[in-house]
């Protein structure tokens, strides 16, 4: 199927490219450390309190480090013009934010769970017994922004202003991936961990409609 | 009565948010008109003297 | 002309009905008295500016099928009035609270919602203003405003699923309505709907305006 073989190809291109530079997960992972580091100075984490407000901040240092992440995205492809190249290269326009979106996913996800560590570590918080369960609801969320963070790249690639535009229209954008991530991490973390799929449900439903959305429009984000 | 107050104050202020939004609008047309109009004269005087 | 002249007069008249009777021809409910009145204007406007998103929603898709600039004139009047009719809401809710439960802003899950929504469609209206192409602008912000209406169910079903799971005293209904009070809000939302009507209708006419305007000025360029 040329759309899967069409964005395999995209995709082993864009994780080439991030592993060749290091750049988007070294600069990510520093920002979400620097967060979490901030936050311990704005309330005192004992272990109950953590568990109660850890999870909270934890995704919100995850939703800035993915908007400022997600700007080179498309902005890349404006240097050289490479963003025609790929529009003629592949058949559907789709393979190249698919790939895009894969990509981002993988580079969130793996942010997400070397920071979950440190995380345990700082504020005290087991995370290994649960660690299946919490990669599951770290894989959703990040589908999510990661979804919704590239068609807005693609868009504010097109606008001015652009650094301050992407997290301004991300974020409320991500409000039913935050509450429902939140939730379900902070049920895994604690004494008695439970998979909340009330709340994954949601979080799947999500992605499916974004998906489906940035399938079938995103063909015109990309046109000149 | 002390929630007469409120209610008066949550009437008015809903309804200044309407009336402020009509008005706005409508300066803009008419600035809008007006420059239209501005521009058809200039283009009718234009129009025939550069043919 | 004559027609535009009639149906807002209509609408004055249907306004000044709806304010007679939430003040004169509903009863005093019970437990929160006097200010509860204030439910006729905060409620229908909430569900009005919904209304007005699901217009602009369908201009956005319109012009994503159509790329005629009046879709795309159409998405931004009823985004700004949704926008206009979500202030009414945030602003009327806290002079709500303040005498009825003591706070100035309550985290229910209706008033959280609707401040997601403010901010989402202030988000698109900024986005507009970051692109100077009328054509560009149009295609791109047609594209965030199916997103963004595509987000609110989720957002709306997240919130009110996260305040089940946590709950609060607040509420800004009246959960039993009594007939009375049921026939003058769906009055009052039906003169909020009319008014959203005429207020997109001013607003599209501003954006037709603009392009005439556009257009003359390329055409004296020509000259």
């Amino acid at each position: 199927m040329p759309l899967l073989s069409n964005t395999a190809v995209l995709l082993r291109k864009e994780l080439q490219s991030e592993y060749r530079s290091h750049e988007l997960l070294t600069t990510a992972s520093v920002f979400i450390l620097i967060v979490i580091v901030l936050f311990s100075f704005t309330f005192d984490p004992t272990s109950a309190e953590s568990r109660q407000f850890g999870p909270g901040l934890l995704w919100l240092a995850f939703l800035f480090s993915a908007s400022l992440m997600l700007q080179p995205c498309f902005l890349k492809e404006r240097t050289n013009d490479t963003l025609s190249a790929l529009r003629l290269a592949v058949s559907d326009p789709f393979a190249i934010f698919l790939a895009k979106l894969c990509a981002n996913t993988i580079f969130l996800l793996v942010t997400e769970l070397l920071l979950l560590f440190v995380f345990a570590v700082f504020y005290n918080v087991a995370v290994l017994s649960v660690f299946p369960k919490l990669a599951l609801v770290f894989f959703l969320g990040s589908l999510g922004i990661a979804t919704t963070g590239t068609a807005l790249s693609a868009i504010s690639s097109q606008a001015r202003m652009r650094e301050v535009l992407l997290p301004l229209l991300l974020m409320p954008l991500l409000v039913p991936v935050l509450i429902p991530s939140t939730e379900a991490t902070k049920a895994l973390l604690e004494a008695e961990p439970t998979l909340r799929w009330d709340w994954l449900g949601i979080l799947i439903a999500f992605d499916v409609v974004f998906l489906t959305a940035l399938w079938l429009f995103g063909e015109y984000l990309l046109e000149e | 009565m002390k929630n007469l107050d409120s209610v008066f104050a949550a009437y008015l202020i809903g309804w200044a948010v309407f009336f402020v939004f009509s008005l706005t609008v409508a300066k803009r047309a008419a600035s809008l008109k007006e420059e239209l109009t501005r521009l058809k004269e200039r283009l009718n005087e234009s129009g025939p003297k550069g043919k | 002309m004559a027609k535009t002249g009639i149906y807002t007069f209509i609408v004055c008249l249907l306004i000044g009905v709806t304010a007679y009777a939430s003040f004169y021809v509903a009863p005093t409910e019970s437990t929160m008295g006097l200010v509860q009145r204030i439910f006729y204007l905060h409620a229908p406007s909430g569900m009005t500016s919904l209304a007005a998103f699901l217009v602009s929603f369908i201009g956005s898709v319109g012009y994503i099928l159509t790329r005629k600039p009046r879709w795309d004139w159409l998405a931004v009047s009823a985004a700004e009035v949704g926008v206009a009719f979500c202030t009414v809401v945030l602003l009327t809710g806290p002079i709500w609270a303040h005498p009825a439960w003591g706070v100035w802003w309550a985290w229910d899950a209706r008033l959280t919602s609707t401040l997601v929504l403010w901010l989402l469609y202030v988000a698109f209206l900024i986005l507009r203003t970051m692109i100077e192409d009328a054509d560009r602008r149009a295609l791109v912000s047609a594209f965030f405003g199916v997103f963004t209406f595509l987000d609110v169910p989720l957002v709306y079903g997240s919130i009110w699923w996260w305040r089940t799971q946590h709950p609060q005293p607040v509420v800004f209904t009246s959960a039993g309505l009594d007939p009375t009070m049921r026939k003058v809000f769906y009055l009052s939302w039906l003169s909020l709907t009319c008014l959203m009507a005429l207020l997109i209708r001013q607003r599209y006419e501003l954006e037709q305006s603009r392009e005439e305007l556009r257009t003359l000025e390329q055409e004296l360029e020509a000259h």
